[in-house]
């Protein structure tokens, strides 16, 4: 009742042209997580258009043999812009919508913990697709792939400006997940309701929570390698230019150190949509919840360790191969577990065949077989005749779209209600769902065949070759069912969104506190919580003569970690990895000397004077906390303002060093050992810079005097950062100075 | 020597290790009679043996960085780990070793037991000289036990909570994966002594021949074992972490910041 109340107020609020005005600003200036979720889902939206369009003239294309409808150059510009954007600008974004939407709701709280942060992050989207894709108007959009081998990405070989755009736009998405992800990690462990303790999360929370991790651990890592290559096309660097002593497999290994779990940031929040619905539309609880929750953990740490076996066909030699077919056969274990578990939750269910549940049976089926190839890949051998063939095209489709697209469907047909107000329309929704399955199967059923036919993959045509034509051309026609799909679809939301039947708070009898509210749900989300007690409060609701037991005990005074801390702490996780992988690049090359300067050009001893400067300022800084406590303003102050000065002198220091290798003649292109050392340097000073940028806005802060109380959190947060920073400078000196000493 | 006369040949029976073992096993039903797991702790003498007297004792003395590498993982991290868990409630560390469960040292110690024994100098050291391998050995069960100690402790009561375990456990396991990438990929050799052999035994033409084991390829095994296989152990810590978690529905309230 109320729902339909606040629904009705809301459209009218919509709709009301004396309203709209400031309407529109609220959208560009919202930091709502709902409404910053729906911006995340429209950017989305968008770009899935763009991709898909760009897919369809490549299936186009590849229609007929010997084809000359696209130039090949234009080809491999679709194919690469399609990979990135359905990736970066299409998937990534629609989970981070779905989880912004949903997960505050599910825990019960008001909003993300940093939501000007979250702001933030949305926004780089737009600007990252904006960039990637003005590349197409400053000399031709990048044509090297989504994973632009070296040297192919190098300037040499792509000397227009689509590989530096391309760069620098996955580099600013990355940013944008990583600042996300901080988000999540914080939200959850600083921002539950009272009784939602950690066991008794929802599912699509949890699996959020730890693919957050997921993503502080590595897009870091392919930021690094992103620098590193725009350093060796802007700077004429030499990481990834086997002519100058460079490695291109390096960038591989950097890359699928990424890019492999990738593909889990992406396929675990569809495994944590699809743990919601099934239960839901079978009515019972999911089985197994522990295996579901513990499967996603080994999920997460596995995937770190098996990127190997994307790089088979390079040739890293037996031990290398082995080791890396076998782990990455082992993921096939947890994510077993979980098929099982969502099997089981269904025997034996009263299963309700609406539209999510009909996607979400379609997910399972199409997950399985994305998932018995992609053991095949695990296999050498068999990897090494597929791995560039359509056989690989056929695998990573099922995956991105049978398993990750099938299961973002049936969570827009599932949260839709709750953030319109308004059920999708039941009839279109089917009609999407079996253009999408018979499209979808119709397209990358057969490529399994072609590809084991032999049809290379990355390829604009192909001779005629007995089957290789009709196979095409089936693969062609599946594309069309698939826009229509996609077009009905569009017009499902748009058509359901202004007249779609009311929904109510809770239209699928769904038990997770999103449910508890109204749809849409009013800004501050909750005007009362229910009790949570267990996994499922709203069964426990609607159930009180059988109650779900009670999970953890019931201590209703939890003391949450504070935000900022936290927050701040999983930064510094996420630099970790940043500098981790330009330390191991640095050790790389240092063990691969190249003619030219080398480590002893280097003034230890002046640099161990300058390095005591900044390992005495995070001593300082202690000092000037403690004052803080006690309340000393004019000694915090005094131990701010030198902590500020040492910083500075450690910059001086470096200066100086940069300048006497500049006066020598050594500059970032000199060789390797230059390359390496001024990035790995540079991007530390960098670092200080900032922490002295920071630490400048507390000093003035508190020099005005309105730092009385309440900021300590904020200000032993910076704290953290600039001890950080000094940290890693402990393990450059040691690395870059130090080692070299010892030999 | 064939590979078969070499695994029947090798096993040492050297006393020590024996000795060691009996008096750990007296003194363990001494104190506890039948009130720990014994079952653990026969497992993990039976691995302490094959450990330093069967024949990948005989390889990793100088032969094989990889089979080095396979007993310094079962001496840091499943034998301490075993034995902690063969510990009846009732065992109280003495108060001066108390001061080593803190989760900081601890962390440091399993860490550092793979890092410090692989600097070149140190690794080296330990494979030519007895008396610098007899330091590591003890050395590394100790670091394991004060590694395990913070999630594996007889007592619930001075365990990491859950939550707070899975962190300890997968940060150590990123920082000897680190390690374990680099092992794998260092051009150079990091234990010298492993790369010309002194073939003691007339065992180094079937290494290198039919088990085509260069000493190249020998380190990157060595490396690989410490970056994939080690992880799992680690893995397999966490998941029991997280079983622990959610099994113990009778927490007491002070414990549950979770």
């Amino acid at each position: 009742m109320n729902g339909t109340t606040t629904t009705a107020m809301f459209r009218a609020a919509i709709l009301d042209p004396a309203k709209r005005a400031h309407y529109r600003l609220a959208w560009l200036s919202t930091v709502d997580h709902k409404r910053i979720a729906v911006l995340y889902l429209l950017t989305a939206l968008f770009f899935f258009v763009v991709a898909g369009v760009e897919a369809l003239f490549m299936r186009l294309q590849l229609a007929l043999p010997n084809n000359h409808f696209l130039h090949p150059d234009t080809f491999n510009q679709l194919f690469t812009m399609h990979g990135t954007t359905m990736i970066f600008l299409v998937v990534m974004p629609v989970v981070f919508g779905f989880v912004n939407y949903v997960l505050p709701l599910q825990i019960g709280a008001r909003d993300m913990a940093f939501p000007r942060l979250n702001a933030f992050g949305f926004w780089l989207v737009p600007l990252g697709g904006i960039l990637l894709h003005f590349s197409v108007l400053a000399g031709g959009a990048p044509a090297v792939g989504w994973f632009a081998y070296a040297p192919l990405s190098e300037t040499p070989y792509s000397s227009s400006l689509g590989v530096d755009y391309w760069a620098i736009a996955i580099f600013v998405l990355g940013i944008g997940s990583i600042s996300l992800a901080i988000n999540i990690i914080a939200t959850v462990i600083s921002g539950r309701a009272p009784g939602m303790t950690m066991r008794r999360l929802p599912l699509f929370t949890w699996i959020n929570f730890v693919n957050a991790f997921i993503i502080i651990f590595v897009l870091p890592v392919l930021n690094a390698g992103l620098a590193m290559l725009l350093i060796d096309r802007l700077l004429e660097g030499h990481f990834f230019l086997p002519a100058r002593g460079g490695s291109a497999v390096l960038w591989q290994h950097i890359f699928w150190a990424f890019g492999h779990p990738e593909v889990y940031i992406l396929a675990l929040p569809a495994f944590g949509m699809v743990s919601e619905m099934i239960p839901v539309f079978s009515r019972k609880p999911i089985f197994g919840f522990q295996f579901v929750a513990a499967s996603s953990m080994a999920i997460a740490v596995l995937s770190l360790g098996v990127w190997g076996h994307h790089m088979f066909t390079v040739g890293m030699g037996r031990p290398l191969d082995l080791f890396f077919a076998i782990a990455s056969m082992l993921i096939a274990i947890p994510t077993g577990v979980k098929v099982l578990n969502w099997t089981a939750t269904m025997l034996g269910g009263r299963i309700r065949l609406q539209v999510p549940m009909l996607f979400c049976i379609a997910f399972l089926i199409q997950f399985l077989c994305a998932g018995i190839t992609g053991i095949s890949h695990a296999v050498v051998p068999l990897d090494w005749q597929t791995k560039n063939s359509y056989y690989l095209v056929a695998h990573f489709h099922f995956v991105a779209v049978g398993a990750i697209v099938f299961a973002v469907l049936a969570a827009t047909q599932y949260w839709f209600p709750k953030m319109s107000g308004r059920f999708l329309s039941e009839r279109l929704g089917r009609w999407t769902f079996w253009l999408m399955v018979i499209g979808f199967n119709m397209t990358f059923i057969i490529q399994h065949f072609l590809g084991l036919l032999g049809m290379p993959r990355r390829v604009f045509t192909y001779p005629d070759l007995p089957h290789f034509t009709w196979m095409n051309m089936l693969s062609t026609i599946g594309v069309f069912f698939m826009a229509a799909a996609a077009l009905i679809l569009v017009w499902n939301l748009v058509a359901s969104f202004f007249g779609g039947k009311l929904a109510g708070d809770n239209p699928w009898n769904a038990w997770t506190l999103e449910w508890a509210t109204p749809s849409p749900p009013p800004h501050e989300n909750f005007d009362a919580l229910p009790p949570i007690r267990s996994r499922r409060p709203l069964w426990d609701i609607a159930n009180p003569d059988r109650p779900d037991p009670i999970v953890g005990e019931n201590s209703s005074a939890i003391i949450l970690p504070d935000k900022n801390k936290t927050g701040i702490l999983t930064f510094i996780l996420s630099e970790a990895g940043f500098f981790a992988t330009l330390l191991l690049a640095y050790l790389y090359f240092y063990a691969h000397p190249q003619p030219g300067p080398t480590p002893r050009e280097l003034d230890v001893p002046r640099t161990l004077i300058f390095s005591v400067c900044l390992f005495v300022s995070s001593f300082t800084f202690w000092r000037s906390e403690i004052a803080m406590s006690k309340r000393q303003r004019g000694s915090m102050l005094g131990w701010l303002a030198l902590t500020v000065v040492l910083g500075g002198v450690f910059l001086v220091g470096q200066g100086t060093e940069y300048w006497k290798l500049f006066k020598t003649g050594v500059d970032v292109s000199t060789n390797l050992f230059a390359t390496t050392f001024f990035t790995l340097t540079g991007f530390h000073g960098l670092h200080v810079l900032l922490g002295l940028i920071a630490l400048l806005i507390f000093l003035w802060l508190a020099w005005r005097g309105d730092f009385a109380s309440g900021r300590e959190s904020a200000f032993e947060s910076a704290g953290y950062y600039w001890h950080f920073v000094d940290v890693v400078w402990v393990f450059v000196l040691l690395t870059v100075y130090i080692l070299p000493l010892l030999r | 020597m064939t590979t078969y006369q070499f695994f029947i040949t090798t096993w040492e029976w050297n006393p020590t290790p024996l000795l060691l073992c009996a008096l750990v096993l007296m003194g363990y039903f001494l104190a506890f009679g039948l009130r720990g797991r014994p079952l653990y702790l026969a497992v993990a003498l039976i691995v302490f043996l094959v450990a330093l007297m069967s024949p990948l004792s005989a390889l990793a003395d100088g032969y094989l960085f990889s089979a080095h590498m396979v007993q310094h993982i079962l001496l840091v991290l499943i034998i301490p780990a075993l034995f902690l868990l063969s510990l009846p409630p009732s065992f109280f560390l003495p108060r001066p070793i108390k001061t080593l469960a803190h989760p900081f040292i601890g962390w440091i110690a399993g860490v550092g037991a793979m890092w410090l024994w692989h600097a070149p100098t140190l690794c080296n050291a330990a494979t030519t000289l007895k008396a610098v391998s007899v330091i590591q050995t003890i050395s590394l069960l100790l670091m394991g036990s004060v590694f395990w100690w913070q999630v594996l402790a007889p007592r619930d009561s001075e365990r990491l909570s859950p939550p707070a375990g899975i962190v300890y456990l997968f940060t150590a396991c990123t920082a000897c994966s680190v390690l374990g990438i680099i092992l794998t990929f260092a051009p150079v050799s990091i234990c010298p002594a492993y790369q010309q052999p002194v073939d003691r035994l007339g065992i180094l033409k079937v290494i290198r021949g039919p088990w085509g084991l260069t000493s190249e390829r020998d380190q990157q095994i060595g490396g690989l074992l410490m970056w994939v296989p080690m992880c799992l152990i680690y893995l397999t810590a966490i998941l029991a972490q997280l079983a622990r978690w959610q099994s113990d529905s009778t927490a007491n309230p002070e414990k549950s910041h979770a």
